[in-house]
């Protein structure tokens, strides 16, 4: 695999993540696209990868806020491994998969800090409902994005 | 087990420990070590960002600017050129005007460069006597140079060098009582011209005094008070203010009296220009050195101040 190729999408993806959190959410809803790029990467290269990029981009999303450090990165750590597994189960490789994983890895993503804020923080940090409903649409959406950019190869070429 | 799952399981298992490490033990050293590791690394992603964001959010002023900067470069070429043919003028007439004053036998005026300077302070207990200025000997500047002030396009005249420095300098206001300058008064309309010579004396108020107007002037409010060009230190026509009332004449005395307002709110200034005198060497222009060979001979007595 092209590493230079990964380690330019990995610092994009943290720069586009900023900006568009910071600039383009509307009402806090802002499309999770490292989590859409931890499901994709996933998807492309297999579960390795994809919890590497989803600990260090979860431990990048730690430092831009100020709650649990180390909350994202597990979370996205997890995403990526849920996803790299089951594409021996299921083929990834098509927009419809991926669309469908990224839609439930962004509630599960979000249930999943919610429950380590009750463990380590001993409160549920809720998301809110608008970022709850919304937000999983809007990562399917940017899944397309991700997909007409980056399309994996198909799933015979890597069995 | 596939090797590949396997590996997957020991990779996830290893964040997993890291994870809830970090999770479990925020304050202990190690973890708020690899925090700042992870800031000091990942950060500047979110900085720079930010300054490249930034830049792309200047670009739409950014062209507006350009497009506005083209069209007023273009209309600057115009009055270069316009400036150029004034230029060429101008200087056929220097050339001329020193080979009168060649063949009349008069002294050429003395050649004076600009220096501009910021004013530093002004003191509240001398509000209209003086100001300090950023300039000093090191920039040329000598004792008595004349100081003027920006006003719209024009320049005004303020005062003159008192004291000067390593770098920075006094500029006795002409509002100041010390201060008093040869001056004349002229009306605005070019129908009915006239001109009155006096003496321009400061108050240590707003307004300046002008005395010695001939009883006999006509002077009205709002004529120009310009300076006269039998004043050693500041050019001739240089703008002053303009007349703000005029006192009526007193039996006693051989002379009337006019307030006049400056045209240049000293306190108001930013930056001002003092003119030192030139250099022999820069001042001689080699056309004007071979029509007026004897300018820069010596000094005229400064009378009116």
């Amino acid at each position: 695999m092209n590493l230079l190729k990964l380690a330019a999408v990995f610092v994009a993806a943290m720069a586009a993540q900023w900006w568009w959190s910071t600039h383009l959410s509307i009402a806090g809803v802002a499309p999770q696209l490292l989590l859409v790029l931890t499901v994709a990467t996933a998807a492309r290269y297999g579960p390795l990868w994809a919890m590497s990029c989803g600990f260090f981009w979860g431990l990048f999303l730690d430092i831009l806020g100020a709650r649990l450090f180390g909350a994202n990165a597990l979370a996205l750590t997890l995403v990526g491994f849920t996803t790299g597994s089951v594409r021996r189960q299921i083929d990834v490789a098509g927009l419809g998969p991926q669309c469908l994983l990224s839609f439930s890895m962004t509630w599960a993503y979000f249930i999943l800090i919610g429950l380590l804020g009750t463990v380590f923080a001993k409160t549920f940090l809720w998301v809110g409902w608008p970022v709850f409903i919304f937000d999983p649409i809007y990562n399917c959406l940017m899944t397309v994005v991700v997909f007409a950019a980056w399309a994996p190869p198909r799933w015979d070429h890597h069995r | 087990m596939h090797r590949e799952a396997r590996i997957a399981n020991y990779v996830l298992a290893a964040y997993t420990v890291l994870a809830l490490t970090m999770l479990s033990l925020p304050l202990t050293a190690p973890v708020l070590k690899l925090k700042a590791c992870v800031t000091y690394v990942l950060n500047p992603v979110a900085y720079y960002g930010a300054k490249g964001s930034d830049r792309f959010a200047d670009v739409p002023a950014n062209i507006k600017d350009l497009l506005a900067a083209d069209s007023e470069n273009r209309d600057l070429r115009e009055k270069v050129k316009q400036a150029q043919w004034a230029r060429a003028e101008a200087d056929s007439l220097k050339i001329e005007n020193g080979r009168l004053r060649a063949e009349l036998g008069l002294k050429a005026p003395q050649v004076r460069s600009p220096v501009w300077a910021h004013v530093m302070e002004r003191d509240p207990l001398h509000w209209y006597g003086s100001i300090m200025i950023d300039a000093g000997k090191n920039q040329g500047l000598e004792i008595s140079a004349p100081v003027l002030g920006q006003v719209g396009e024009g320049l005004v005249a303020i005062g003159r060098v008192v004291a000067v420095r390593a770098n920075s300098a006094t500029v006795l206001l002409l509002t100041d009582p010390l201060s008093s300058l040869a001056a004349y008064a002229t009306s605005a309309s070019t129908d009915n011209p006239k001109s009155f010579e006096g003496l321009l004396q400061g108050q240590n108020r707003a307004r300046m005094l002008m005395n010695y107007l001939n009883p006999d002037a006509l002077v009205a409010k709002g004529d120009m008070v310009y300076t006269s060009p039998t004043s050693a230190t500041f050019p001739p026509d240089v703008l002053i203010g303009t007349v703000a009332q005029i006192y009526p004449p007193d039996q006693e005395l051989a002379f009337q009296s006019a307030g006049v307002a400056p045209a240049a709110d000293a306190s108001r200034l930013k930056e001002v220009m003092i003119l030192k005198p030139q250099s022999e060497a820069a001042a001689e222009a080699p056309k004007l050195s071979q029509v007026a060979p004897e300018s820069q001979d010596g000094e005229t007595p400064e009378s009116s101040q």
